[in-house]
């Protein structure tokens, strides 16, 4: 393709004079390097349009990356040290060595075969609660979105009372009442106190989608109910419940390190928060024994800044303008080296 | 004003609501506090002084009667005695401790979303420059780590090591409240940490959602009418991007309220505060179940008030509502 476009203007170009080759319009290939757009990869052709405006979104592909790096890392923990979490591996407090890769706790844990186990666990219950979050909140924003009066009136009651009580609050009630909070209990606590959000997004979309043609036409139709709402209008909503379940993801993690944390999670059990909660008790920062701290708080941080990534490519998925405005600066200094206005954006 | 009482009427149910579930999560739950109480003095106790406990749990009589006791005894403000500060009445340690969460909260709460929002600005308005590809990732990263770990790391740099920071509580030990200078001064002084560490992970929130909006709102035709009128950039972006662009933060700003309350419950534990949290974690500890339950209440309380609030505010920053 751009080989004849060249040997086309090329062969033009002998007849042309000067003056008129430099006012020449550039080529659309021109333009593009000029603006540093490039091309899809053809191999995305196949994939469906918001996947593949997910796949070529660089920050949300790193966010996958690291996601599944820590995934992978925590599944095969096994593989990675021969230590067992809830045993005593080794002298209390022993820093970072050959035979420790990260040291031990003050019980004499080995540091880094808890992270890798405790992953797990706190991977599972932030991935579980923020799963079932989004489906709960898609189940009922969308049945609110499009039946419409007295269930609408019925369901947004519900979404605006789970979005005023305050979720933390209410699962120390219950977590003090059983015995001691295991994962399970907290992660299905997150998950029935978590679903406003996402209920009240999709809620709205949906409301915008009844009245669309295309959902029109299936009722005129006379398909039945659930197949409008599973074939027209949940495929519509996919973006948003990825994003309800990427947030809620990662507020449960961080509501899990944080109730354990405080102790309320069971402390027998190994979590990046029970790991926090362990070395804030044994006073690993005064002790000096940092490698007590990092490790939990920093495989904490690397799921959520890569959850936090991969909700920046949901969110210019689902908001095209977004996206948009990554390129607004080169568009503009492309406007302005044509001596036009730019003052339109 | 319809659509104000509409509001209130919906906050009411929200706190009956609470006030149920609130009543019927320690019934439905294996062993309810004077069970616990009674089993614990293993088998020491006669029928009379098991029969005190029980009364004085709201657990004699039908299931009816003792939910009307109950929401009788929340509009009271009667949550029952303390069992660890013994004779204290609960809401009094309730309200000590609230207050303390309240300097905290409010103070972080508020700066959070002036940064945040004034950063939102920025970013929105410069949007695919420097700042907004820099920061905007950055700050919300921020918002992802856990409160926990920045207040330890906090207090680890500035009380431990440099020892720019006290150690703990809200004020000195030798000075008694008071409005005077030299009180409030401490206050703060105590409050920084803390503070900063709210702040850390939850301004980026406010960012991220002002600088969304923002953009979204940059391609209305209003906007392009007030440019095309000539205004100056810096009255279109306030009066006109902005002031609509905060309508739906400040119901955020409402909602996230009950987060926030949560949040400071590890702050304090980090800091020894003498706060709502701190007051809870000892309650759980000692299973002070009418603490554990009151507190849920306020909280709930402090969100329906701070929604009141932003409903109150959207009304005066958005006249469309004044008539619906």
């Amino acid at each position: 393709m751009a080989d004849i476009t060249q040997t086309a203007s090329s062969s033009l170009l002998d007849r042309l004079d000067d003056a008129a080759l430099a006012s020449a319009a550039p080529t659309h290939i021109e333009l593009m390097r000029e603006l540093r757009i490039k091309q899809k990869p053809g191999w995305t052709s196949r994939l469906s349009p918001s996947v593949a405006a997910f796949v070529t979104n660089k920050k949300g592909m790193a966010g996958v990356i690291i996601l599944l790096a820590m995934i992978l890392f925590s599944i095969l923990a096994p593989m990675f040290s021969e230590y067992n979490p809830h045993r005593r591996a080794g002298k209390p407090h022993v820093a970072p060595s050959y035979e420790h890769v990260l040291g031990t706790t003050r019980m004499g844990k080995d540091v880094y075969t808890q992270v890798a186990y405790g992953g797990r666990i706190s991977l599972a219950v932030g991935f579980g609660a923020g799963i079932a979050a989004a489906a709960i909140g898609l189940a009922i924003g969308i049945s609110a979105g499009y039946f419409g009066g007295r269930v609408d009136d019925i369901l947004t009651f519900f979404v605006n009372v789970v979005l005023v009580l305050p979720g933390l609050p209410l699962i120390i009630v219950i977590a003090s009442l059983v015995d001691s909070a295991g994962p399970l209990v907290i992660g299905i606590v997150l998950a029935l106190t978590g679903w406003g959000w996402p209920a009240r997004t999709i809620r709205t979309q949906t409301l915008s989608l009844r009245t669309r043609e295309f959902v029109l036409s299936a009722e005129l139709m006379g398909e039945k109910k659930w197949r409008i709402i599973f074939k027209e209008i949940f495929p519509n909503m996919l973006s948003f419940f990825m994003g309800g379940l990427v947030l809620g993801t990662i507020s449960a993690i961080l509501a899990e390190a944080a109730l354990s944390f405080i102790g309320l999670g069971d402390p027998n059990a190994v979590t990046w928060g029970t790991m926090l909660y362990w070395a804030q008790n044994n006073m690993a920062l005064q002790t000096g024994a940092w490698w007590e701290i990092w490790p939990p708080a920093v495989a904490i941080m690397l799921t959520g800044a890569a959850l936090v990534m991969i909700n920046f490519a949901v969110d210019e998925i689902t908001n095209p303008q977004l996206k948009a405005s990554r390129g607004i600066r080169r568009i503009k200094r492309f406007l302005r080296r044509r001596g036009r206005s730019a003052d339109v954006f | 004003m319809l659509y104000i009482l509409r509001r209130v009427a919906f906050y009411l149910a929200a706190f009956f609501v609470a006030v149920t579930l609130n009543f019927f999560i320690p019934r439905i739950m294996p062993g309810d506090p004077s069970a616990r109480i009674i089993a614990s003095f293993q088998g020491r106790l006669n029928e009379a002084q098991i029969e005190a406990i029980r009364a004085s749990y709201g657990t004699t009589g039908s299931m009816w009667e003792q939910y009307l006791g109950y929401v009788g005894q929340v509009l009271r403000m009667d949550f029952g005695i303390s069992t660890v500060q013994f004779p204290e009445p609960t809401s009094s340690l309730l309200f000590y401790g609230a207050t303390w969460t309240l300097v905290l909260v409010g103070i972080a709460i508020t700066f959070a979303f002036l940064i945040g929002t004034m950063m939102g600005i920025h970013a929105a308005w410069n949007r695919g420059g420097f700042f907004d590809s820099v920061f905007t990732p950055i700050n919300v990263m921020l918002n992802a780590f856990t409160p926990a770990v920045v207040a330890l790391l906090l207090f680890y740099a500035f009380s431990l090591q440099l020892q720019w920071f006290p150690l703990g509580r809200a004020h000195s030990t030798g000075l008694s409240p008071s409005l005077s200078f030299e009180f409030i001064g401490n206050v703060l002084y105590h409050a920084t940490l803390p503070v900063l560490s709210i702040l850390i992970v939850s301004f980026g929130g406010w960012h991220l959602g002002m600088r969304n909006v923002m953009i979204n709102l940059l391609n209305e035709d209003f906007v392009i009418l007030a440019r095309a009128k000539g205004l100056s950039d810096r009255r279109v972006r306030y009066r006109y991007v902005a002031r609509n662009a905060i309508l739906p933060q400040i119901t955020s700003l409402a909602l996230s309220v009950g987060f926030l309350l949560g949040g400071a419950l590890v702050t304090e534990q980090v800091f020894n505060y003498p706060g709502l949290g701190k007051f809870t974690v000892t309650a759980i500890e000692s299973r002070d179940y009418s603490f554990i339950q009151a507190q849920l209440l306020l909280l709930t309380m402090s969100v329906l008030v701070a929604n009141f609030l932003s409903d109150i505010a959207n009304v005066v920053l958005d006249p469309r509502l004044r008539k619906g």
